[in-house]
């Protein structure tokens, strides 16, 4: 395949490598959104790589935070359980980036509902991420629903909030009603958080 | 599986035979005293004789914990696998179960069930004899309705109906005070208030239950035919505290909104004695028709807000 010729092609070889090019990337005042999808892309997944980070609870998907990046943007790894699904939520005008290092994911697009509305959410668009894909959402494009729909796999995902967000909305497909809930880390740096409230857990 | 399994590997703890195509597991692991953990995923398992007879009394049902069968070709839940008394986890997902067996309540050490992926219809009352189940998972099944004794279920905490054909659910599910997980999404719940009253008047063995139940009429096994006896026991008390009666057979069935501050509404089935009864769970919003309900609001109030939280995470 025919390498076009561009500016800047980054390649990360490794998570450490990919962590140091995002911060050399998000040092910068301007970052380009098509830059850092691609640049995720090209990580390949490593197991041996992330497997400190992903730890996984029987009952729900949970988040467990890799790098803070200097305050610029959070990294964090996802942990599905077979079946196990995120609501709708929105990401507080934040740049999110996704990247699928074990499983699929299924992602559901909706239209953000009417002020008052009263109806069923409007689905977009639906797919299946792969391995090593990365997908980009932002509020401006939609909402969306993420879900592990295999009943015999797990899933793992990389997840990249920028700027990074504690708290965002959920919605109830059925009506388009949204409630803001506060976000919680599973684990941090490798480390289980322990004294975290069950009740306040993420969309 | 290589017939000397047991003798070249006694110490066995965790055996993984997922995606290798195996049509059954055979007698070779029942003399496995220490194995707890057994992933047989992505098989071509489902076939009769697809476990070994005997599972149940051997040295492996005793060790087992943990049974991962999902992805096979189930179509009906093992009965060699029932034996398994210490059994904590079971994963049937993704296979061609069409329904669940009563027999289930025989895993009495079961804590977690996965059976989603499935084509089942209805859960038997049964399931809620498992005395530390905490994690339910029937997604992605054609279940058209929660029998209302799964609110039995004390241990639960998560539980997950998504994508089923659900229109509504008992409302004994806001007794399930450890509930942190509930999934409902892609159900066809009723969204608007229905008022479907069905009322089958009661029957003449009916009204003399009745009676017997409420004035406490006393009686004796001795004075009544096995089958009245047993009648008498299955007197369900009617929701209502003001009323304080009790049906059998003839309820009416009413779909009512249990608003949750007006942001999520859970269509919750109630049984009442008569059509006159009401349902202590009232909306906050709806006008109170009757002193009764709004007496009893503290009560089911405290079990909307816990079921609230639930709901919204």
């Amino acid at each position: 395949e025919q390498q076009p010729v561009q500016t800047e092609t980054w390649k990360a070889r490794s998570l450490e490598e990919l962590i140091r090019i995002l911060h050399r990337i998000f040092a910068e005042d301007k970052v380009s959104v098509e830059e850092v999808q691609e640049l995720m892309e090209s990580y390949e997944s490593n197991p041996e790589e992330w497997l400190q980070y992903a730890k996984f609870d029987q009952y729900r998907y949970t988040r467990n935070l890799v790098d803070n990046g200097n305050g610029k943007f959070n990294l964090m790894i996802l942990c599905w359980g077979e079946g196990h699904g995120s609501s709708i939520h929105d990401h507080t005008d934040s740049h999110c980036f996704m990247k699928i290092l074990q499983g699929n994911l299924k992602e559901t697009l909706f239209e953000w509902p009417e002020k008052k509305g009263n109806g069923e959410m409007t689905k977009k668009s639906e797919r299946v991420l792969r391995e090593n894909r990365c997908a980009y959402i932002n509020d401006s494009i939609g909402l969306h629903r993420v879900e592990n729909i295999s009943h015999t796999e797990p899933a793992v995902s990389l997840h990249l909030y920028s700027p990074p967000f504690d708290s965002c909305n959920t919605f109830d497909q059925r009506t388009g009603h949204k409630h803001k809930v506060k976000m919680t880390f599973y684990s941090q740096f490798g480390e289980r958080t322990v004294c975290v409230s069950m009740r306040q857990h993420p969309p | 599986l290589p017939a000397g399994l047991s003798q070249w590997f006694p110490a066995l703890e965790v055996l993984d035979v997922s995606g290798t195509g195996l049509a059954e597991l055979g007698a070779e692991l029942l003399a496995l005293p220490r194995l707890h953990t057994l992933l047989a995923k992505n098989n071509r398992l489902g076939g009769p004789g697809s476990l070994p007879k005997g599972l149940g009394q051997a040295p492996l049902g005793r060790s087992l914990r943990v049974l991962n069968l999902s992805g096979n070709r189930f179509a009906e839940v093992p009965p060699a696998l029932l034996g398994l008394r210490g059994l904590q986890s079971l994963s049937l997902g993704g296979n061609r179960l069409h329904g669940i067996p009563p027999d289930i309540q025989e895993l009495r050490s079961l804590e977690f069930l996965y059976l989603g992926g499935n084509f089942i219809t209805s859960i038997p009352p049964e399931l809620a004899n498992l005395p530390s189940l905490s994690y339910l998972v029937l997604c992605d099944n054609k279940i058209q309705s929660i029998p209302p004794q799964l609110a039995q279920l004390h241990s639960l905490r998560s539980l997950s109906l998504h994508n089923n054909l659900l229109t509504y659910l008992p409302r004994e599910i806001l007794n399930l005070v450890h509930l942190e997980e509930l999934s409902l999404r892609g159900n066809p719940l009723v969204v608007r208030f229905v008022r479907d009253l069905t009322y089958n008047p009661p029957s003449l063995q009916e009204l003399a239950g009745r009676t017997v139940k409420t004035r406490n009429v006393p009686y004796a096994p001795s004075d009544l035919p096995e089958n009245l006896v047993r009648y008498l026991s299955l007197a369900s008390n009617c929701p209502n505290p003001k009323c304080g009666g009790v049906y059998f057979d003839s309820c009416v069935r009413q779909i009512k909104f249990v608003d949750f501050c007006g942001k999520y509404r859970l269509p919750l089935m109630h049984y009442l004695c008569s059509p006159e009864c009401s349902s202590p769970c009232s909306s906050a919003s709806q006008s109170s028709t009757s002193q009764s309900e709004s007496d009893s609001e503290d009560e089911a109030s405290v079990a909307a807000r816990r079921m609230q939280k639930v709901l919204l995470g």
